[in-house]
């Protein structure tokens, strides 16, 4: 090798060296930029009223107190009272209408990938189209139904509402899952004298189980997290779910920010510690469809 | 390959639930468009006035003003959260310690609600105790806490700061998976022939990503368009309707004052400028889907 070609090499080296250092820092600033809000999130959450209330604020609280939580987890208080109720309100809201999404995609999908029907194409098409339309489209009409229905304050609103958007994403996810268990198992089901039925419940709906499980979870992140049609159809704070319940620390005289700051910490854990344990899934299943040729 | 009626009964139970929850509203939504409504919502005494909705929205300077905002908003944050998602996808392809756990922490902001971060970020930017402001003065660029959020020059630009947020990481796991397609075998052949990685990454690469950063950004885009959550939270359009976007807009005409039939006009205009955008996005879905569908 001749020098020109040996320092030609080790340029090439540094060239590459530099684009993996650049990429490290680039990490490490959008590391900082993605975790700084939620970690300031906590740190406020530990401090007093008092001590949120200064400029330059403490970075670290002189005193951390974990008495923003105990507040809002003790029942005979009216804030733990509420936020107790808040938080049962939506794992049920959440709970039922991940089940029937699940219950209603489970045999769509498994139609939209198998089988050949007029309409077909059309209602795929409306089933992916129902994700590009904003909310606000539907929140007049379904509020004014949710009306005549005597349905406003209720929680069979939000899970009736939750259905629409819940519904097509999960026929998504879920076919993305079927389309890559292989026909050949269920036809092999079949010549062995299984119903088409038995073949889909004996052979496909255990293969997909990784499938159900992602699209649990992203049904449920999607009901926990929605606010909308929440702080819309409900009005009564019994009925309220966590995001709009939550907003009862802001528009008081005073915002208690470590409280506030508390609360949305408590509310933001059942989800994270739900997608971190499940992430593998998750991801594979939102991905599928979009790289697929 | 299989085929009876019976096949609609696998789908039916999706259809009827669509129908009643998708079909009634869209209709609902364009008849109410045409009629002035009682703020009441005793709406069997509306009154049907053609087009005057339309009308008035368009010739309306706070439409063509909240329009304008809208784009800047969608355009803006669509850009950032491409932008940012790309670079985290490319120094996340390559295999190191500690990969896994890194991905899972830049995807908290996209898993978390809306609502805490709107709430979180306002803290953040709190014109008297915000630790943004303290940040900046203490790096010594500011004297004095700057007022990020109550303020008509600022405040779009401060949410569209927590929207890349909120939603950056979504592109990155989109395009982590598309890097994914890409052949090992082409970018080591471009490398032996001598191809820099700047190379490597424009002609190898980014031809492959073509096919999933076209859906990426259209999603963001849509998504970017049907914000509610950030600004309504945060500012609630203000001050003075500086970061005012469409469905912000909607939302007060609708539930703040009342006026259904605009509101609903507004709607119906909006949905014909998702309709145009949804074309794009399912052809850029189902691109590969019809050829799957005759296996």
């Amino acid at each position: 090798m001749t020098a020109m070609e040996m320092s030609a090499g080790a340029a090439k080296r540094r060239g590459a060296g530099g684009w993996r250092w650049s990429g490290r820092i680039f990490l490490v600033l959008l590391l900082g930029f993605t975790v700084m809000p939620m970690i300031w999130m906590f740190i406020t959450s530990l401090k007093t009223g008092f001590a949120a209330m200064q400029y330059p604020p403490q970075w670290w609280p002189a005193e951390p107190t974990l008495e923003n939580y105990w507040r809002l987890v003790d029942p005979s208080g009216t804030v733990g009272r509420d936020f107790i109720q808040y938080f049962w309100n939506s794992i049920w809201v959440s709970t039922l209408t991940t089940i029937l999404a699940v219950v209603v995609a489970v045999p769509a999908a498994y139609a939209f990938s198998r089988f050949r029907f007029p309409g077909r194409s059309f209602l795929f098409f409306a089933v992916l189209l129902r994700n590009m339309f904003p909310a606000v489209v539907f929140l007049v009409p379904l509020f004014i139904l949710m009306k005549a229905l005597g349905l406003v304050n209720t929680h069979g609103s939000l899970i009736l509402t939750y259905l629409t958007f819940g519904l097509p994403l999960a026929i998504w996810l879920l076919k993305g899952f079927y389309d890559n268990i292989p026909v050949q198992l269920e036809q092999a089901a079949r010549i062995d004298g299984a119903t088409r039925f038995q073949a889909f419940f004996l052979i496909v709906m255990p293969l997909s189980t990784p499938g159900i499980i992602a699209t649990s979870i992203y049904s449920f992140i999607g009901a926990w997290n929605e606010y909308i049609y929440a702080y819309t159809f409900l009005t009564r704070h019994d009925q309220m779910t966590l995001p709009v319940g939550i907003q009862r620390f802001f528009s008081e005289n005073a915002t208690d920010w470590p409280g506030l700051m508390a609360a949305t910490f408590m509310m933001s854990i059942p989800v994270v510690v739900l997608f971190l344990v499940l992430q593998r899934y998750f991801v594979r299943a939102l991905t599928e469809g979009a790289v697929k040729h | 390959m299989w085929n009876s009626r019976f096949d609609y009964l696998y789908v039916a139970p999706a259809i009827l639930v669509m129908l009643i929850v998708i079909g009634y509203p869209i209709y609902y939504t364009i008849e109410l468009s045409f009629f002035n409504t009682p703020a009441s919502l005793a709406l069997s005494a509306k009154q049907f006035n053609g087009l005057d909705n339309y009308a008035t929205i368009l010739t309306s300077p706070i439409f063509w003003k909240v329009t304008w905002q809208t784009v800047v908003w969608t355009v803006v944050s669509t850009f950032f959260a491409f932008v940012l998602g790309l670079g985290a996808a490319l120094a996340l392809h390559r295999e190191f310690v500690g990969r896994g756990f890194l991905r899972a922490l830049l995807l908290i902001p996209w898993v978390v609600s809306a609502v805490a971060a709107s709430y979180v970020w306002k803290w953040l930017y709190h014109s008297d105790f915000g630790a943004i402001s303290a940040m900046l003065s203490g790096l010594g660029l500011i004297d004095r806490p700057i007022n990020f959020i109550d303020n008509t020059s600022t405040s779009l630009y401060a949410l569209i700061v927590v929207n890349v947020w909120k939603e950056f990481s979504f592109a990155m796991i989109m395009l982590m998976a598309g890097l994914q397609t890409v052949p090992d075998t082409l970018l080591r052949a471009a490398q032996v022939d001598g191809a820099s990685p700047w190379q490597r990454f424009w002609h190898v690469t980014f031809p492959h990503l073509s096919g999933v950063s076209m859906v990426t950004l259209l999603l963001l885009a849509v998504q970017n368009f049907n914000s509610f959550i950030i600004p309504w939270i945060m500012t609630g359009g203000g001050p003075a309707g500086s970061s005012d976007i469409w469905i912000t807009h909607i939302y007060q005409l609708a539930f703040g004052r009342q006026r259904w039939g605009v509101a609903s006009a507004y709607a119906v205009i909006l949905f014909i400028v998702m309709m145009v955008l949804g074309y794009f996005y399912v052809r850029a879905l189902t691109k590969g889907d019809d050829a799957r569908a005759g296996a």
